[in-house]
């Protein structure tokens, strides 16, 4: 057990964990933070992709010591009024579908746009290709995209 | 949405929105009753974990009441109310596991209460069997609950009209409704239905079968693109799956199964599980040894660190590519005698492979019993948990959250597979393990455990022949393979490999006597079929030239005998023998299109869910063992494999039916006959870019 500093959404977090434990089960038990999902434990599937100093991350094989100090968003923290280009653009081509992923992808999306608010096809491919959904939402995913950026990407 | 909002029990689930537009909110009965006033903890801080407060145990069955229960809501079945401020909240009998149900059933009662769709807010029943049949598989929620859902919203409506008529001293059939309002056609008076709604509730309730529903050519709900309405609370992490709930004092456990299907604990050691930080408590259960911990990952941990010997049982020495051998036997390989063609078809076990996990929360008291089960089938969910507690029934609430991904695995029914008995297993687990350690316990299972310990398509083998000198001559013989391996509803069932085998077998047919695939499939289907068929040739362009390397491939199915539908992929296949499904064009009709737009989506999803196991992805048993346990082995489609798919819909004012496992099986064959117009050969066992066995 440490106890280990975060900042979460904005707001700083002071634990008392066992510094090995994946970022995604304080965020899920300790913080109350269910919209990040557990799906494969091994960082194969990106359900519970996250955003670490802006950067696309698997919570569910990323240790709490390794994100010591530094700025978690998570899907919560995307916006304050669900608002974000991304959440309407999901909304608009309604994406979901059992919508269990959907957090995860638009968090990884969110990355993306960041980085690259103008993305092509290929790039947008790159990004995306590890963010598994069962449902089949990718043309719709790939439509949302599109739309956010339309929308005015991540300003 | 800046507060978090506690999960009550009775508020659970009740998330609802104002369709397509603003952000979900979670809406409490409205005004009749006594507990139903929202619950914001507006105290909930960061770096405070909120706990929710205990609530006890709340009648979850108010809105279950056959009769108005106050003058301040209008009840006239278990499936709406109308509160008097206007509100209308519809009851989803079914569950919702991606294919939209929670909108459409909805719509359906919407569209004949003639409501104002904004003031509509959606509530998941529990199981009960005051719903009727809440079985949600087959495809069968549309085709089962659409007049059902119709005649409770008419039975309202007739209800508030009157309620109005009465109020203006006119005759009913003077006055309409529309659009949450009901006017007096010759004056042009109007009220809003919850104006009218404390009149209306004191009125007798009509008999369902003299109420009229709506012609078709009046709709206003139905047949349009309304958005699905939990979409804003799943676009701001605020749906909660059965994965998310917490309730107060809630433990979370984890299970170690026998590695070998069916195997049994022989002997377990816990000491060094319980030295594990955040370890509670170590109990055998039926299917295995549960670690109760504070936290899942401490859960986790401690199930590793168990010692378990495992009697392996008759599947120590079970292989499934022995298993396929056998079954497929020499008939592949043997050449058909002049005049006559023959095939061998192979689809393997299938995981399921929901995004969510299997997980259960139970909370099993003394005299009560509470489960929020992600199933597909809440009544034998509850049956189970009554068989499990000896509790009667009513003291048994079983909450169904959104679930993440069922596609049958959820159906709580199995299709055999000797003696083990999967249906409601992780239901059982949550129940046994919060029976022994007398706290709410989540069962949580991880990747691995899902795929270990799943209920499987079944390996099917169907040999086909036919006479070449007639089109009708083809015969299936299909057999599945009798391992002692659980088998269950994999979307859409049989139809998978009937489909790739029948389609598949067609277009070798059309290949061996010289004629063209569509042209010769025209010749025998009927005219709803062959409607589809050409709908989707047509927009496919079929017979227009493509690239070197490119094919197109057609097929068409109806699941279940219901839905039509027809599919043409463009297939690509490189130098490397590597599959690239570019585009596919599919056409449906599903009668009556309730929603175009989830329609549109369930066509999608299920090509990209059949393309997962058309193209990569099976479930392979060596030793007893499953071999793929993750989606680094068990991969699934990508975005960037994802073909272009365009979607047509025939019109129709027939009865509406499915759409959740229509398109999944007609995407293999086309795709297969895809690859033999591209390169001249036969994919006869799925995935195709798998090697046999």
């Amino acid at each position: 057990m440490a106890n280990i500093n975060l900042i979460v959404n904005g707001s700083e977090y002071s634990l008392d964990a066992d510094p090995a434990t994946p970022l995604l089960w304080i965020l899920r038990d300790q913080l109350d933070l269910m919209g990040t999902k557990f799906s494969c434990g091994i960082g194969q599937c990106g359900a519970c992709t996250v955003l670490v100093d802006g950067r696309a991350t698997r919570s569910c094989v990323t240790p709490l010591s390794s994100v010591a100090g530094k700025q978690v968003i998570t899907i919560e923290g995307l916006s304050a009024d669900g608002q974000h280009p991304l959440q309407l653009a999901w909304i608009s081509e309604q994406v979901s579908q059992c919508g269990y992923c959907q957090p995860g992808q638009i968090m990884t999306a969110a990355a993306l746009l960041a980085k690259n608010p103008a993305p092509s096809d290929d790039e947008i491919f790159v990004a995306m290709s590890g963010a598994l959904c069962r449902c089949g939402t990718y043309p719709r995913i790939l439509q949302a995209i599109h739309k956010a950026i339309e929308l005015g990407g991540v300003s | 949405m800046s507060e978090k909002e506690t999960l009550n029990r009775r508020g659970f689930l009740k998330i609802a929105a104002i369709a397509g537009v603003g952000l979900a909110i979670e809406i409490f009965l409205p005004g009749c009753s006594d507990n139903a006033t929202p619950t914001v903890n507006p105290s909930a801080t960061p770096g405070v974990p909120t706990q929710p407060e205990p609530t006890g145990t709340q009648s979850p069955t108010a809105i279950l009441e056959p009769t108005a229960v106050s003058p301040s809501c209008l009840t006239p079945s278990v499936y709406v109310m109308i509160g008097n401020d206007g509100i209308v909240t519809i009851t989803a009998s079914r569950s919702e596991i991606g294919q939209g149900v929670r909108t459409t059933l909805p719509m359906a009662l919407a569209e004949e209460l003639d409501a104002d769709w904004a003031m509509v807010r959606v509530e998941q029943a529990t199981g009960d069997k005051a719903y009727g049949d809440q079985t949600t598989g087959g495809s069968k929620s549309i085709q089962e609950c659409y007049m059902l859902f119709r005649r409770a919203g008419a039975v309202a409506r007739e209800m508030l009209i009157a309620a109005a008529a009465q109020t203006w001293g006119v005759e009913a059939a003077s006055c309409v409704a529309k659009n949450g309002k009901v006017s007096h056609t010759t004056s042009g008076r109007e009220l809003e239905f919850a104006a009218l709604v404390d009149k209306a509730a004191s009125l007798p309730i009509p008999i369902v079968n003299d109420v009229k529903t709506k012609a078709s050519k009046d709709f206003y709900i139905i047949g349009t693109r309304i958005g699905r309405v939990e979409n804003p609370a799943i676009v701001s992490g605020q749906a909660v799956y059965g994965m998310d709930v917490k309730i107060s004092g809630m433990l979370y456990a984890a299970v170690a199964r026998s590695p070998v299907i069916g195997g049994t604990v022989a002997s377990f050691t816990d000491q060094k599980a319980r030295e594990v930080a955040g370890v509670k408590d170590v109990v055998k259960i039926t299917s295995g040894v549960a670690v109760v911990a504070e936290n899942t990952w401490a859960a986790f941990q401690g199930r590793n660190a168990l010692d378990v010997s495992w009697n392996e049982g008759k599947n120590a020495s079970l292989n499934s590519a022995e298993l396929e051998r056998s079954m497929v036997g020499n008939a592949s390989n043997q050449p058909a005698p002049s005049g006559k063609l023959a095939a061998t078809y192979v689809v393997p076990y299938l995981a399921h492979a929901t995004m969510e996990p299997m997980n259960c929360t139970a909370d099993v008291r003394a005299d009560v019993c509470e489960v929020w089960a992600p199933t597909q089938n809440p009544q034998a969910v509850k049956s189970k948990v009554r068989s499990l507690t000896q509790l009667p029934e009513k003291a048994i609430t079983v909450y169904v959250p959104p679930v993440g991904g069922a596609f049958g695995r959820r159906l709580e029914m199995t299709l055999g597979g000797g003696s083990l008995p999967p249906a409601c297993d992780y239901v059982a687990e949550a129940v046994q393990i919060s029976k022994a350690v007398g706290a709410p316990v989540k069962v949580v299972w991880t990747r691995e455990d899902d795929f270990r310990n799943d209920i499987y398509h079944p390996l099917t083998v169907i040999k086909a022949s036919a006479s070449l000198d007639d089109v009708n001559s083809m015969s299936f013989n299909r057999s599945q393979a009798s391992a002692s391996v659980p088998l269950g509803n994999w979307r859409s069932v049989g139809n998978v490999a009937d489909a790739f085998a029948h389609e598949s077998f067609f277009d070798e047919f059309a290949a061996a006597i010289g004629a063209d695939p569509y042209e010769l499939r025209r010749t025998v289907l009927n005219d709803r079929a062959r409607a589809v068929l050409e709908l989707a040739a047509t927009k496919a362009g079929w017979g227009t030239s493509l690239p070197q390397g490119v094919g197109r491939g057609i097929a068409y199915h109806a699941t279940w005998g219901v839905t039509h539908v027809a599919q043409v992929a463009e297939v690509s296949v490189d130098g490397d023998g590597k599959v690239r499904a570019q585009r596919v064009v599919c056409a449906v009709d599903c009668g009556t299109p309730v929603n175009p737009d989830v329609i549109e989506a369930q066509m999608e999803g299920g090509i990209i869910f059949g393309l997962t196991n058309t193209l990569k992805a099976s479930t392979s048993i060596e030793n007893g063992r499953v071999k793929e346990t993750n989606f680094d082995a068990y991969p699934l489609l990508r975005l960037d494999e994802s073909p272009q798919i365009e979607v047509y819909i025939v019109p129709s004012s027939a009865s509406p039916t499915g759409i959740g496992e229509m398109s999944n099986p007609v995407i293999a064959p086309a795709v297969a006959n895809a690859i033999f117009a591209a390169i001249g050969k036969r994919v006869r066992r799925l995935p195709i870019l798998a090697p046999a066995g």
